[in-house]
């Protein structure tokens, strides 16, 4: 019993140490493991989604990772995660970097660390024509449908006080409730709300996207607290696509006219970590 | 690490939110149990009935529903059944708390097969001479149940039929996935509201402890009060 407990004393003091020694520095333990993992969505288009065709996952974040990880010289390794594991699973050391459709905020900021941001959307409410809401402030009292664990929850019932807010593991999830009638509206970033109500075809005439922004939501990857030298790789890859205009290219390709998006033209610069 | 903050769960905003889930998961396993109770019962008849049919009809809802994931049961009658409603019906079911109803409805067909299983075997318990005496003295097979054969068996029955409401305690959780805003749901929410994972899943796992705990406690004494005769 005693020599058990002892062994066990033993093998939780090894663990103990060797987990303080892989905390030294993620920068390092990427470059010797040869890979990255980036914790990403997977279900949110454009941003990282699974391509019908190659069954892969591709998206704006997903090529944004895949950049940093030539510049690293290792390969990159995309995990999926749902919106509310997404902080967890960085902090439990699960993934290497968020790049999921997150949003920079203050709150969030004891929690972990961003890079500088790469994209800017507001948030909006998508609703049936059907429903006669056309202004935000009409959705108090009513049902509203959104992802678990993401902004959109604490937004809306900031903007719309009494809203009832219903929630779904995955955006698609709520997006489909929508369809179904079992709420008048569907609260997402601006971008995936645009993408999504382009995915409805002919239907797309009884739906309308409310014009008011809920919120402005900058997104960035997200990196472990504390990890400074991963962050300036990051950062540093971050600005050199900004600055070669590889940044407008990527948003182009993802967001541009040609897209499903149909955004003229980029709104924001990738060059700054405040908010 | 911030240290725990106990406060958080005694007042304030997330310790409303956390006690109206968990007022809604009681009231979960409340309602399944009321209406799967009586469905259990019919179930466990059909699966005992002198006519082939009526026990092959038991027995393909039994298999049927055991055999496919909760998870499955609920996405079903959440985002598949109701659709194919006629559109009156489903505007006014829409209108409503669709979310609980369609829990309750599933969690009352999945949690009624495990019962029936247990109201079966229960009956199957008391022997035979018992039954073939009533229909001696001229009594209807559902009369010799009604009045010899399920009295009997309910003393047998109510501990597993307890266990079963255990069970069905803690599945109330897995309805999270539909939008229901119990215990689990509620207590994300405070999660991603505040980061307070520890205190939040605090709030859930002893709420989820207690009732199960008093539920044993009840079968326990049950067992005590009223054993099972020797026939």
């Amino acid at each position: 019993m005693r020599l058990r407990s002892q062994a066990l004393l033993g093998i939780t003091l090894a663990a103990t140490l060797s987990s303080a020694a892989v905390r030294a520095d993620q920068l390092d333990d990427i470059k010797k493991k040869g890979e990255i993992v980036f914790g990403v969505l997977g279900t949110d288009e454009p941003n990282s989604f699974v391509d019908p065709k190659t069954r892969e996952i591709v998206g704006y974040e997903v090529d944004i990772g895949q950049a940093i990880a030539r510049k690293l010289g290792v390969k990159p390794v995309f995990k999926q995660l749902s919106v509310a594991a997404r902080i967890p699973e960085l902090q439990q050391g699960r993934v290497d970097v968020l790049a999921a459709s997150l949003t920079h905020n203050k709150e969030r900021e004891s929690q972990i660390d961003f890079s500088l941001t790469t994209f800017v959307t507001g948030q909006k409410v998508l609703v049936k024509t059907s429903s006669g809401v056309t202004d935000i402030k009409q959705l108090a009292g009513k049902k509203v449908l959104t992802v678990k664990g993401g902004t959109q929850e604490p937004n809306i019932r900031k903007a719309v006080p009494g809203v009832d807010v219903v929630t779904f593991e995955t955006t698609q999830q709520a997006f489909l409730a929508l369809q179904q009638g079992k709420g008048v509206g569907y609260v997402n970033d601006e971008a995936s709300l645009v993408n999504d109500h382009a995915k409805l075809g002919a239907a797309k005439k009884d739906y309308a996207i409310l014009p008011q922004n809920i919120s402005v939501e900058p997104l960035a990857l997200g990196l472990k607290k504390g990890e400074k030298a991963l962050k300036a790789q990051v950062d540093g890859v971050l600005r050199e696509l900004e600055s070669s205009g590889a940044a407008e290219k990527l948003f182009l390709k993802w967001y541009g006219p040609t897209t499903k998006l149909q955004f003229d033209k980029r709104s924001f610069k990738i060059e700054t970590d405040q908010i | 690490m911030p240290s725990f903050d106990l406060n958080l769960l005694l007042h304030g905003q997330y310790h409303d939110w956390l006690v109206s889930g968990l007022w809604l998961s009681l009231a979960l396993t409340g309602m399944t149990l009321a209406l799967a109770l009586p469905l259990s019962v019919g179930v466990a008849l059909l699966r005992l009935s002198p006519w082939a049919v009526l026990r092959a009809l038991g027995a393909a809802y039994v298999e049927g529903i055991r055999n496919v994931p909760l998870l499955a049961h609920l996405l079903f009658w959440y985002f598949g059944a109701p659709e194919l409603l006629p559109e009156p019906v489903k505007q006014w079911l829409y209108a409503g708390n669709i979310e609980v109803a369609s829990a309750v409805v599933a969690l009352t067909l999945y949690i009624a097969a495990y019962m029936a299983e247990d109201i079966r075997s229960g009956i199957r318990a008391i022997p035979q001479g018992q039954f073939d005496a009533g229909r001696a003295l001229g009594f209807s097979f559902m009369a010799t149940m009604r009045w010899v054969v399920l009295p009997q068996a309910f003393r047998v029955t109510v501990p597993p039929l307890i266990s079963q409401t255990l069970n069905l305690w803690k599945d109330t959780s897995v309805a999270t996935v539909i939008g229901v805003a119990e215990m689990m749901y509620q207590a994300a929410k405070v999660e991603s509201a505040s980061f307070r994972s520890a205190e939040a899943f605090a709030f859930a796992t002893s709420a989820y402890l207690v009732v199960s705990l008093l539920i044993t406690g009840a079968a326990a004494w049950v067992q005590r009060r009223h054993p099972v005769r020797a026939a």
